[in-house]
């Protein structure tokens, strides 16, 4: 039987009724729940165009030095950057490509609409008067990052230094850099922009938390705490044989000690002559699960907390543990393991902070146009990773991997400061020349700054970085 | 805060969303009310009109016969009409009568001799309004309230 | 049952429609004047003069509907009112030269909507000559695949070029196809919904009939394929299969339907690139390659509804105009950047109020049901 047409049309207008739900739930999802993360969008021409016809707020380093300013030219205002060595941490403010770095994640506050302000959000907003423009202070210390990029001087690689109580970040160099007074040149950005987004080197790229790498031989902390948690006894002596397999079903596959080394190791001798072969037995000896463990809880394969874009990196390249030769290249730096010079310098936080990991962060302060305080930025820390004891024990080790006898990173000594630290020296892809990796802090009983350094390619290895971590320490220690 | 331009201008741009929401909520509550009273119509099995006979044959009605209308009605000789016109002039299905939209619709259901109102043939469907006299066959109706 | 006969509005005023128009008034006149207060350097006399025409015009055809002591519903045009006073609003906002432009459609619109309840409906004239309109609208759809009068305009050819400038035969298609369709399926209802054989839950309809359904999607893909317009297929076919189902009340048909546009989709999208450009646009228009690309207008227009949040920036407060063409494809971004989700929400309820009344008034016949869709 024909069902009635006022039945069918009641049939459909029901359904154009869910249809019109659907549509008023997609408005709901742009307006509202997407509408914090897009208005923040880098290339939202909302946030550049309200700084066309007035000056954007000044970013300043600690001290106040101005890194980027506003300048008036022929058609509004122009940034103007000041040092080559922060491009990707400072960014820039291109009506045509958009904000990246600071000038992206702090984009909101530099055109006097912080989020700590409602009042000038709302003035804004709905009656366009919107407050002068205030600063937006970093915890870079331009004497600091000064010494970071002449000691990396051309190199290919990336300096940070944090402060291990706060998270502040004191340096951030990443090579090659390049010039952003370019990308917001009218008559330069198109060339300077193609020619940057096609660089093989990747200019743009920051390198301190963007850059992934092997780690080598400083992850064998990660190690070495896992172990001191799980009452494995640092001072029992393993045996070393140059080269090394745990049985036969390895078949031609061995562990390799960089020395050579045959004879007994302790875990200071461990660290000391970072030898290979005994974390590989460690690892072993914990299992993966302990190791898969500790390297999750020090930020291994997640995004760090920070207020500038960060890659995550990775265990390995299935997310687990799943192989004893696998554990066994993990457990001393290699395997498929990733991380980013940020990362690493966090672990060596976490170690000097007694075993608390402080969040990382770029920017400390807002002020307003009067220079009154607006918001202050200390993100509290992420938590207890490793008992304070575990952390006293490492930091000893650290201490002899500087300055003990025969000791590979001594080229970090400062004379009169107590330095803790360790080189990598990490295996790349065959036919490459190796990662240099120095991570370290000073001074050790009371450490006020952490110190990551990576040289990519250099035969020499942890031997080549170790000295520039020192020459870093020592401009923040002011020696 | 003093009241500039600015805030005037303000509250202008917020006067429009509250207009918008007023007209909506009028528009709902008069939507309401037209629901309401189209249900309780169509709820009344009979009485919403009448026709009143004005002219008859033998064996139909008589004149002044008051026959009440239900939302749709179907005019005919046939017996299942809900009224029935014993006309041999009037086809078995003849004419529908309904109410519709508010008002009274009277539509030829492809009778031989055709449905007139006013004295005008019904060619597809025409709106009646109360007085209005319509012829079937030999019979003729008024429509009243 | 005193109330109800109280209520029902029988040969006096039209006080319900009186009311709601002049609530369109008031909203018009607030819409106006802030968009004017913010932009008063470009100021020119259409802007007051075009909201007072199209008033004067509203009050017009309600005294026009008293006039003929007409009875029907009093809510439908106060709605037509309003969605047109935002529209002309937003004309205003996005493309103050169009607004004469605007207001000119507004006043043929209004003589329509006066010509169908004045002139007798003799729906059988429309349907006596279905094929005629079939026809036309097959001819009007293809004309801008011709080669001398065809134009594609921002990559899609929909348009033939008449004397200096071009119009989009696409909007009369519709209607032509629509009264089409109501008188085919008016005539053929039966057949096709005592469907004799079902192959499990599907109705399959003799053969002959079929023909017809099977056309439209032939038609609906050539469309897509040929004029490059993603969105007159969808609508074309939809309004089609909504058709059917109205004649039918099979929603195996629809569903069969729905399912052949979306294989002919699919098919269409590994083919040809212009299918694959819009679909990807579609689904990710923030990717690194598309967002300064295809999907720029896109991402503009997500944006401007970003920064609508709640209640919007205010009207003459945002920045739409960084979507392109905003006053032509992205007007509902620009009101929902300016009236927030708030404001979106009530247009979109506008609408769906419209649709529930036209329907409900219940008349029976389906070529009245299908001229509302």
């Amino acid at each position: 039987m024909t069902s009635p047409i006022s039945a069918n049309i009641r049939s459909l207008t029901l359904t154009l009724a869910l249809a019109f739900l659907v549509t008023s739930i997609g408005a709901a999802y742009w307006t509202v729940l997407a509408s914090d993360q897009l208005a923040n969008d880098p290339f939202n021409p909302r946030l550049i165009a309200a700084t066309n016809d007035r000056p954007r707020g000044a970013i300043v380093d600690r001290n106040g030095s101005p890194v980027a300013t506003s300048e008036k030219a022929a058609a509004g205002f122009i940034r103007s950057y000041k040092d080559r060595t922060l491009a990707q941490v400072v960014g820039y403010a291109s009506p045509k490509f958009g904000l990246s770095g600071v000038e992206a994640a702090y984009a909101d506050s530099l055109i006097g609409q912080d989020p700590a302000d409602p009042v000038s959000i709302w003035k804004a907003r709905y009656l366009g008067d919107r407050a002068p423009a205030g600063q937006v202070l970093l915890g870079i210390d331009l004497k600091i990052q000064k010494a970071a990029a002449d000691a990396l001087g051309g190199r290919k690689g990336a300096i940070v230094a944090l402060d291990p109580r706060t998270g502040a970040i004191l340096a951030s160099v990443s090579v090659p850099s390049y010039d952003a007074n370019q990308v917001v040149d009218p008559s330069k950005q198109d060339a300077a922009f193609d020619q940057l987004s096609h660089s093989p080197d990747h200019a743009l790229l920051n390198r301190v938390a963007q850059g992934l790498y092997p780690p080598g031989s400083i992850f064998k902390v990660v190690t070495g705490a896992a172990a001191l948690e799980n009452g494995f006894d640092p001072t029992k002596k393993l045996r070393v044989d140059d080269p090394y397999q745990a049985d036969k079903s390895w078949g031609d596959y061995f562990v390799r000690s960089a020395s050579h080394a045959h004879g007994l190791f302790d875990m200071s001798d461990g660290f000391r002559l970072s030898e290979n072969i005994y974390f590989a037995q460690v690892g072993l000896q914990i299992g993966a699960a302990k190791l898969t463990d500790y390297a999750k809880r020090f930020g291994i394969g997640s995004t760090p907390n920070l207020d500038l874009p960060a890659a995550k990196g990775q265990l390995s390249d299935s997310g687990s543990i799943d192989r004893p030769t696998l554990l066994a290249d993990t457990s001393y730096g290699q395997g498929e393991l990733l991380v980013s010079p940020l990362q690493m310098a966090l672990i060596y936080a976490t170690i000097a902070n007694g075993g608390v990991m402080p969040t990382a962060h770029y920017a400390t302060e807002v002020r307003d146009a009067d220079g009154h305080v607006v918001r202050q930025i200390a993100p509290g820390p992420q938590g207890q990773v490793i008992s304070p004891n575990t952390a006293k024990t490492l930091t000893t080790m650290l201490v002899g991997a500087v300055s003990g006898p025969g000791a590979f990173a001594f080229g970090a000594k400062i004379p009169g400061v107590n330095v803790a630290g360790k080189t990598g020296t990490a295996e790349n892809r065959p036919g490459e020349a190796p990662h240099g990796w120095f991570v370290g802090f000073a001074p050790a009983e009371n450490p006020t700054v952490v110190v990551a350094v990576i040289v990519e390619n250099t035969a020499e290895g942890g031997v080549t970085a170790a000295p520039l971590g020192g020459q870093v320490m020592r401009a923040a220690l002011g020696k | 805060m003093e009241i500039t331009f600015a805030v005037l201008l303000w509250g202008v741009r917020i006067l429009f969303l509250v207009l918008l929401y007023l007209f909506l909520i009028r528009v709902f509550s008069s939507l309401q009310r037209a629901l309401a009273t189209e249900n309780t119509i169509a709820a009344r099995p009979t009485g919403l009109a009448h026709l009143v006979v004005q002219r008859t044959v033998r064996g139909a009605f008589r004149v002044g016969d008051r026959l009440p209308l239900r939302a749709v009605n179907g005019l005919g000789r046939d017996a299942g009409n809900d009224i029935v016109i014993n006309d041999e002039a009037a086809s078995a299905k003849h004419a529908l009568v309904e109410f519709a939209d508010g008002e009274w619709w009277v539509e030829d259901a492809g009778s031989t001799n055709g449905t007139v109102v006013n004295g005008e043939v019904v060619r597809s469907r025409e709106r009646l309004q109360y007085g209005d006299e319509l012829a079937i066959g030999r019979v003729a109706l008024r429509l009243e309230q | 049952m005193i109330h109800a006969q109280a209520a029902v509005p029988l040969g006096r005023g039209r006080f319900t429609e009186l009311s709601l128009l002049i609530w369109v008034a008031t909203l018009a006149i607030t819409g106006f004047v802030a968009v004017l207060a913010t932009e008063t350097s470009s100021f020119r006399p259409t802007a007051v003069v075009v909201p007072a025409v199209f008033l004067a015009l509203m009050l017009s055809l309600h005294v026009f509907l008293v006039g003929i002591r007409f009875r029907g519903d009093q809510i439908l045009l106060p709605i037509a009112a309003g969605l047109t006073a935002i529209g002309l609003v937003l004309v205003q906002r996005l493309a103050s030269d169009l607004l004469l432009q605007q207001l000119s459609w507004s006043i043929i619109a209004a003589g329509a909507f006066a010509a169908t309840i004045v002139v007798p409906r003799d729906l059988t004239a429309l349907a006596r000559f279905k094929w005629t309109w079939a026809l036309l609208g097959l001819l009007l759809l293809i004309a801008p695949l011709l080669p001398v009068i065809g134009r594609e305009i921002n990559g899609a050819r929909i348009w033939i070029k008449v004397g200096p400038g071009s119009i989009e035969p696409w909007e009369a298609v519709k209607i032509l196809l629509v009264i089409f369709f109501a008188a085919y399926l008016e005539e053929y209802r039966e057949v096709l919904s005592h469907a004799q054989r079902r192959i499990g839950p599907f109705p399959v309809p003799p053969v002959p009939y079929l023909v017809p359904i099977v056309a439209m999607w032939g038609i609906a893909m050539l469309v897509m394929v040929f004029e490059k317009d993603m969105g007159a297929t969808v609508l074309f076919f939809g309004i089609f299969l909504a058709m059917l189902f109205l004649a039918t009340g099979e929603a195996f048909y629809a569903i069969i339907g729905l399912g052949l546009l979306i294989l002919g989709g699919i098919v269409a999208y590994q083919l040809f690139g212009h299918v694959q450009a819009r679909v990807d646009t579609w689904l990710r228009p923030f990717d690194e390659d598309l967002r300064f690309g295809t999907g720029y207008q896109l991402v503009q227009g997500l944006y401007a509804l970003a920064n609508g949040g709640l209640i919007g920036v205010g009207l003459g407060n945002g920045m739409p105009d960084r979507i392109p063409i905003v006053w032509s494809d992205f007007v509902f971004d620009a009101f929902a950047e300016e009236a927030g989700l708030a404001g979106a929400i009530a247009l979109l309820a506008l609408y769906l109020v419209f649709l529930y009344r036209s329907p409900a008034s219940r008349f029976p016949s389906l070529p009245t049901a299908a001229r509302r869709l």
